[in-house]
């Protein structure tokens, strides 16, 4: 398992004790990785923005785009390289269609502070912002089918209507390429 | 691994501090230094029967080398650290002689970066070096005149096999961790892949696969100032008549290559040295000036030319893959890597660590990457430093633990 901006690898540590996963982190700041080693983990220092040039092809069973998703320079590129060096993709990222973001944009007319959306523009480090149906846009344009999604609020898990009731979304990709079944990358997400 | 584990708030990373000590420990006077260790000691051991790379064989060949802590009783607690270009055996503890702290006296110690209380600590002077082990300086078996440019070419994979070869008569058949920074990075990547079975962990720190032509040619420019010095004679000088100018600007050239431009203007900047006396004072010199020369005047004290050619040339010479296919040469390695390199290193640039792990990770070696912040350039490893302190400190702890041979109790 790959974690692409890992942090200080707290989440990880945790993975890799509850699920014994083999795993390996990437992160740019080096006090973090000093964190990271700290934990034990096999950390890389290293921005993804350029590149996982330091992995072969399909090293990874699954690469972790967690909260990292929204800071990418480019997730075209990202998403590109996170299948050339794994098999499936685990993304988590904000819906920026949920209802109290779309109220304080239409009643306040400023840019939305809410609980998954917390910082104000100017000092978020989020450079792209997106609704559950921008990302499976994203998906058909990748070519990549997100076979299985869960979607969040502070209650617990969303069943209806999630891209005006989750706050946060995780998606599991595969890349449709080598699917022999060739399920259409929109089929099985609904919104 | 424990679970929930708290980080310590207060290992929050910090600068070195402002009155950092540049450059080697041991050429540095440094007033009312202390080191726990107190006075330490080298050993000499004589080793038979050392082939080269070159095919000379050395029927016998001296060893100098120290041992700090205690090997436990399973022998699996050993670390090898291997030194640079101008290192000695002496890694830490105050020289019985000279008084002066031993190279890594920053970070070899009872509770220090390479912890003494828990680990056995080797460090032994390298072939082809001149503080003990048999090099340029040392007599012929025949003549009992000093082997001069008579000497064999040595390269890193010599000086590991002696190591190998002390290792075995310490008693030892693997070793915890070696560790080591430029140079010795080069020695640490030798042990990874010419004794797998022998290595659990890999340390190489600001080095480099192989080195690019900037590095050779600072090493020229070094080797050139000590083969145009006219008491270098061919090699053949006398002991009390050797090439000190020459050897003094190789050193002085190598010595600003370790620093950088943050450490140079922090310590020295445009500061003028105190006249000495009015002629002097006519002829202001820079601070910097005047280290440099006090740098390479030490130097010439504690240093041998001929070793100086030999041991720039197998750095030089130096090819971790040796021209054959990476995946082929990795696919022997059984050890685990932490790689660490510093941004202000201009000498052994980060691209050259990050390609080190490139190659690593794509023939799936377990390898953690980290480039520190610190200012100091290459010498950034010799220095005070408590961000890589903690970093390798950590490392090897947790490591340490997961071999199972942690104490009861005992958490970081």
């Amino acid at each position: 398992m790959l974690d692409l901006g890992t942090g200080d690898g707290a989440f990880l540590e945790r993975l890799v004790q509850a699920k014994g996963v083999l795993a390996e982190g990437v992160e740019r700041n080096p006090r973090l990785v000093a964190r990271c080693i700290q934990r034990g983990l096999v950390a890389h220092q290293g921005d993804i923005a350029e590149g996982l040039d330091q992995y072969g092809d399909q090293t990874f069973d699954y690469v972790l785009l967690l909260g990292t998703f929204q800071e990418l320079i480019s997730p075209v590129e990202t998403v590109r390289e996170a299948f050339r060096v794994g098999r499936r993709l685990i993304i988590a990222y904000t819906n920026f269609a949920h209802y109290l973001v779309r109220l304080q944009i239409l009643f306040r007319g400023r840019t939305p502070v809410t609980q998954s959306l917390p910082e104000l523009w100017f000092r978020t480090t989020n450079l792209h912002f997106l609704s559950t149906l921008d990302f499976r846009e994203f998906c058909r344009q990748m070519g990549v089918s997100a076979n299985r999604r869960a979607c969040f609020n502070s209650r617990g898990e969303v069943a209806v209507l999630p891209n005006l009731f989750a706050e946060e979304v995780v998606t599991l990709l595969e890349s449709a390429r080598p699917q022999p079944t060739g399920t259409d990358a929109s089929g099985d997400i609904s919104s | 691994m424990q679970t929930g584990q708290e980080l310590n708030e207060d290992e929050e990373m910090t600068d070195a501090p402002d009155n950092i000590v540049q450059g080697d420990l041991q050429d540095q006077r440094i007033a009312g230094y202390q080191s726990p260790l107190g006075v330490t000691r080298t050993h000499t051991v004589t080793l038979r029967g050392v082939q080269t790379q070159s095919g000379f064989t050395f029927d016998q060949v001296q060893v100098s080398y120290q041992t700090l802590g205690t090997l436990s009783a399973r022998r699996d607690n050993a670390i090898l650290v291997c030194h640079a270009l101008s290192g000695t055996a002496h890694m830490a503890g105050l020289h019985p002689d000279t008084g002066r702290p031993g190279w890594w006296d920053f970070h070899v110690g009872p509770g220090k970066t390479i912890d003494t209380d828990r680990f056995f600590v080797v460090c032994s002077n390298v072939l082809g070096g001149c503080d003990g082990t048999t090099g340029p300086l040392s007599p012929r078996p025949q003549s009992g005149k000093p082997f001069g440019m008579d000497f064999p070419p040595v390269t890193i994979r010599d000086m590991v096999a002696v190591q190998a070869k002390l290792i075995e008569h310490l008693g030892i058949s693997r070793l915890f961790a070696v560790i080591g920074g430029s140079m010795g990075g080069m020695q640490a990547l030798c042990w990874a892949v010419h004794f797998p079975e022998r290595v659990r962990l890999c340390l190489p720190i600001a080095t480099c696969i192989s080195h690019n032509a900037m590095q050779i040619a600072f090493n020229e420019i070094g080797r050139r100032a000590i083969l145009t010095d006219p008491d270098w004679k061919g090699g053949n000088y006398a002991p009390d008549r050797p090439p000190k100018h020459g050897l003094a600007v190789a050193r002085m050239v190598g010595h600003v290559t370790y620093l950088s431009e943050y450490s140079m203007t922090h310590k020295f900047g445009r500061a003028l040295q105190p006249p000495v006396n009015s002629a002097a004072a006519e002829a202001a010199v820079f601070t910097i000036q005047s280290y440099l020369h006090h740098q390479g005047e030490s130097f010439v004290n504690r240093f041998d030319a001929n070793s100086y050619l030999y041991l720039t040339n197998a750095l030089d010479q130096f090819d971790f893959f040796d021209g054959a296919p990476p995946e082929e040469v990795l696919r022997r390695v059984k050890a685990r890597f932490l790689v660490v390199s510093f941004a202000s290193d201009w000498l052994y640039p980060p691209p050259q660590s990050r390609e080190l792990v490139r190659w690593l990770k794509r023939c799936r070696v377990a390898a953690t990457y980290i480039n520190l912040e610190t200012l100091y350039g290459h010498d950034s490893f010799l220095i005070e430093n408590p961000e890589f302190a903690r970093v390798v400190r950590h490392y090897l702890e947790h490591e340490h633990r997961k071999a199972g041979f942690q104490e009861a109790g005992a958490v970081i």
